[in-house]
């Protein structure tokens, strides 16, 4: 009976409609389309922004009071990079990758892995290396999205950052084989580079 | 009449040169090099080399020496209050976290004579030496000592040396390989010089460098010359360079309370960040 049900739902989907037009069809079809498509990327832009990433006490009351002591956060000129500009993506096919791989952290919130500022430091080395190894896998790209570089004078840097920055090019580094800790506190414990020995 | 003349004279330059006072420098006419000196916290070698705690640590095993990065034109760049925070800072860093030191040196045939002028600010975290307000060091690194002419006193200045957080009270600074002279001055009343040497630990006598001290302190400035021989336990001589580095332990302060300078090179005759300048 149940696979009879199946086959009718599956032969009347694969039925020419004898009732609506190809146009009704297809326009229909079309404008669902971009509601859908336009609906799922406000929902996963909404994702994206410093609210929705506070809005748990998770990451408000230990990762965001530390960002915000930091130039990522308050400088000079008034630009400004939120959480999702170093931690997501920006074009599409990681993008995604990296929110299905976030779902995890629902599972997380759910368990309350980190829901004490004791449980969070307890585990904040461990956290912190899968961003760093994330980040080193994609040669920093997120750090790139805004700094380069091609588009780096290092005559006009301190002389500390601009031997630093020669060397890094020379080695073909990226920015996270240096910059550890910068927008969030470092981790206690956290191991020394093997290629660097 | 002439013979007795010259005799004199030659008996008179001999006296001069039996005597300290009349072989010291017209100082008026040596350049004075302005070194910052700053509170260095908890950052012994085994900090400056690591990695996770300093990246310039990539700098330095590239041969780069610590004031190539931080000493920008005289003025020092470094993160002054990550120094001073409770990471680097666990009992608390002095007022003043950097003065500047003058420098100027000069030699002859037999000596290197160092001058050091500066401003001991007050303010000290832990003033634990009640006897000497102030002491002045200058410590050399001989060609043995690794990366000697990198680090300066950070050769000497390990983890686990007295007064470091959880060390050993009775160890004290040591070179891992190779040795440096240090010689000191105290302002404590009857206090002598210290013609000291660091090797496998420090040792506050015993050097060969037959050091003298003098300082005094005019108005709010200490002074301090000292004079030593060129062949000490490291050897010096015309026409080369040695590290050096200077620290001063301001307002009574005691052990790594210091404010020291990153190691520099003292010409003598040669090139040098400081350059002795021929008597």
């Amino acid at each position: 009976m149940g696979d009879g049900n199946k086959a009718g739902l599956w032969a009347a989907l694969k039925r020419p409609s004898a009732k609506y037009s190809l146009l009704t069809l297809l326009v229909v079809g079309f404008f669902s389309g971009i509601v859908f498509w336009g609906g799922f990327n406000t929902a996963m832009e909404a994702t994206n922004t410093l609210e929705f990433c506070i809005s748990c006490h998770e990451m408000r009351d230990t990762v965001y009071q530390e960002y915000k002591q930091t130039i990522h956060y308050s400088n000079r000129t008034g630009v400004r990079a939120v959480c999702s500009d170093c931690h997501v993506p920006k074009d599409w096919v990681h993008k995604m990758a990296r929110k299905i791989q976030a779902s995890q952290e629902i599972y997380g919130k759910i368990m309350g892995t980190i829901d004490t500022p004791e449980k969070f430091e307890a585990k904040r080395l461990e956290l912190a290396e899968h961003e760093w190894a994330r980040m080193k896998k994609a040669e920093s790209r997120e750090c790139r999205n805004c700094h380069s570089f091609e588009g780096m004078n290092i005559e006009k840097q301190k002389t500390r950052a601009s031997k630093m920055h020669k060397i890094a090019q020379d080695e073909k580094k990226t920015c996270i084989d240096c910059h550890k800790g910068i927008a969030h506190k470092k981790p206690k414990g956290m191991k020394e580079d093997d290629e660097d020995e | 009449m002439h013979k007795n003349l010259v005799s004199l004279a030659v008996a008179g330059a001999f006296l001069a040169m039996g005597s300290q006072a009349f072989a010291a420098p017209d100082w008026g006419k040596v350049p004075t090099k302005n070194i910052e000196v700053f509170h260095p916290g908890v950052t012994p070698i085994e900090w400056a080399t690591k990695k996770s705690d300093h990246s310039g640590s990539s700098g330095l095993k590239k041969g780069e020496t610590c004031a190539g990065c931080h000493d920008e034109k005289g003025k020092l760049s470094i993160d002054l209050k990550r120094l001073a925070s409770k990471e680097l800072e666990p009992k608390g860093a002095p007022k003043t976290m950097t003065f500047p030191v003058g420098v100027q040196a000069a030699y002859d045939a037999t000596n290197l004579y160092v001058r050091l002028t500066f401003k001991a600010p007050a303010g000290a975290a832990d003033p634990q030496d009640k006897e000497n307000e102030v002491k002045a060091t200058v410590m050399f690194a001989n060609d043995k000592v690794p990366q000697g002419a990198q680090v300066g006193c950070w050769a000497t200045c390990h983890t686990d040396a007295r007064t470091m957080p959880g060390a050993d009270d009775k160890k004290t600074k040591y070179v891992k390989e190779g040795a440096m002279d240090l010689m000191q001055w105290k302002s404590g009343k009857g206090a002598k010089a210290v013609d000291g040497t660091v090797a496998d630990k420090r040792n506050m006598e015993g050097g060969t460098a037959g050091v003298k001290a003098d300082g005094a302190k005019a108005g709010d400035t200490y002074t301090v010359t000292f004079t030593r021989k060129l062949a000490g336990g490291v050897a010096m001589a015309e026409g080369k360079a040695v590290p050096f580095g200077v620290a001063i332990h301001a307002d009574g302060a005691a052990g790594r309370f210091h404010h020291i300078s990153f190691g520099y090179s003292l010409g003598i005759g040669a090139d040098g960040d400081v350059k002795a300048v021929k008597q």
